[in-house]
């Protein structure tokens, strides 16, 4: 009972969902850079954020919050409508920006 | 009356443009487009995602240089429509000017107002838009039409400098009844949007547009 407690415990501190989780949007009518700079300029500007990060090929927007942070998704979700596009769908992932970026870089 | 039937004739015969004409809420966006015939300098501010207010100057002149115009302008901005698509973006654009101009084919300075529409589709790939704008003044009414259409060499991301290709097609009342065709090399860059080219006469164009 004592091992599966600590083998419990270890698994919590271990696990991905122990590091940071960022917040994953796909959105519509995001087809170019000019035109979509307002979503990281204006999500970059918020006090819980760290990085941001656009995909125009996948149509992705990836936000992950400071250590200790919690992001303000519907303040995001309206910041991106601000900028003119439309959210399709929101994910939470327990990847940061540079991993999120890594992986969809390798999906191209 | 008139000026409107005008206005409303010129929409339905043209049909050309630029990328959004605006920038993002909050932003200021500086746009310049220098041929020798139309020299146009905006400076404009978005108050709300659609809406933005600025100051442009346009000039225009004929080829010979026998006739040239100069009017200044508030100007309102505003994104009537956007389809959002998986793929693409559209849009529709109004565009109003209102204040003075001076010549030197008519005497001191008139009161002038510049209605306008632009239509746009455009993908990672493709870009199609047109633009209709009349100036009009006192016993003087000038349209400019035009339309372009283009494909970019690569699909490009976020952080990526992307090369597109585009023609346009351009009639200026004031200069020509025929419409003048410009191939240009268009270069966007995250907050950098810059076109270059000549049209099929060789004179160069340059136009560039620029948010902050």
């Amino acid at each position: 009972m004592k091992k599966i407690f600590i083998a419990t415990l270890l698994a919590a501190f271990l696990s991905p969902a122990f590091a940071v989780t960022s917040m994953k949007a796909t959105v519509n009518g995001m087809v170019c850079a000019f035109c979509a700079q307002g979503i990281e300029k204006r999500i970059s500007k918020m006090p819980a954020t760290k990085a941001v990060y656009v995909d125009l090929k996948k149509k992705t927007v990836v936000v992950e919050p400071k250590e200790g942070m919690v992001l303000d998704q519907k303040a995001i979700l309206e910041e991106v409508k601000d900028a003119g596009y439309d959210v399709v769908k929101v994910e939470s992932v327990s990847k940061s920006v540079a991993e999120l970026k890594a992986e969809l870089a390798g999906d191209k | 009356m008139k000026l409107w039937l005008v206005f409303t004739v010129s929409l339905f015969v043209s049909l050309t443009a630029k990328a959004a004409p605006m920038g993002f809420k909050d932003s200021w966006m500086t746009m310049g487009d220098f041929s020798k015939t139309f020299r146009e300098q905006t400076v404009n501010y978005a108050l709300t995602p659609r809406d933005a207010i600025g100051i442009t100057s346009v000039y225009m002149q004929t080829n010979n240089y026998s006739q040239s115009q100069l009017n200044n302008e508030l100007t309102y901005t505003r994104l009537v429509k956007r389809w959002n698509m998986p793929e693409a973006q559209a849009n529709i654009w109004f565009f109003g000017g209102v204040g003075e101009t001076t010549g030197n084919y008519f005497s001191g300075t008139k009161a002038t107002v510049s209605p306008g529409v632009q239509a746009d589709y455009e993908t990672t790939r493709l870009y199609v838009s047109a633009n209709a704008r009349i100036y009009v003044a006192d016993g003087i009414t000038n349209n400019v039409v035009s339309a372009r259409a283009g494909f970019s060499f690569y699909e490009a991301n976020y952080d990526e400098t992307q090369p597109w290709l585009i023609v346009e097609a351009r009639r200026m009342s004031m200069v020509s009844t025929q419409y003048e065709v410009t191939p240009m090399l268009r270069l966007i860059h995250n907050r950098f949007f810059v076109e270059a080219g000549a049209n099929l006469h060789g004179q160069p164009r340059l136009s560039f547009m620029y948010v902050y």
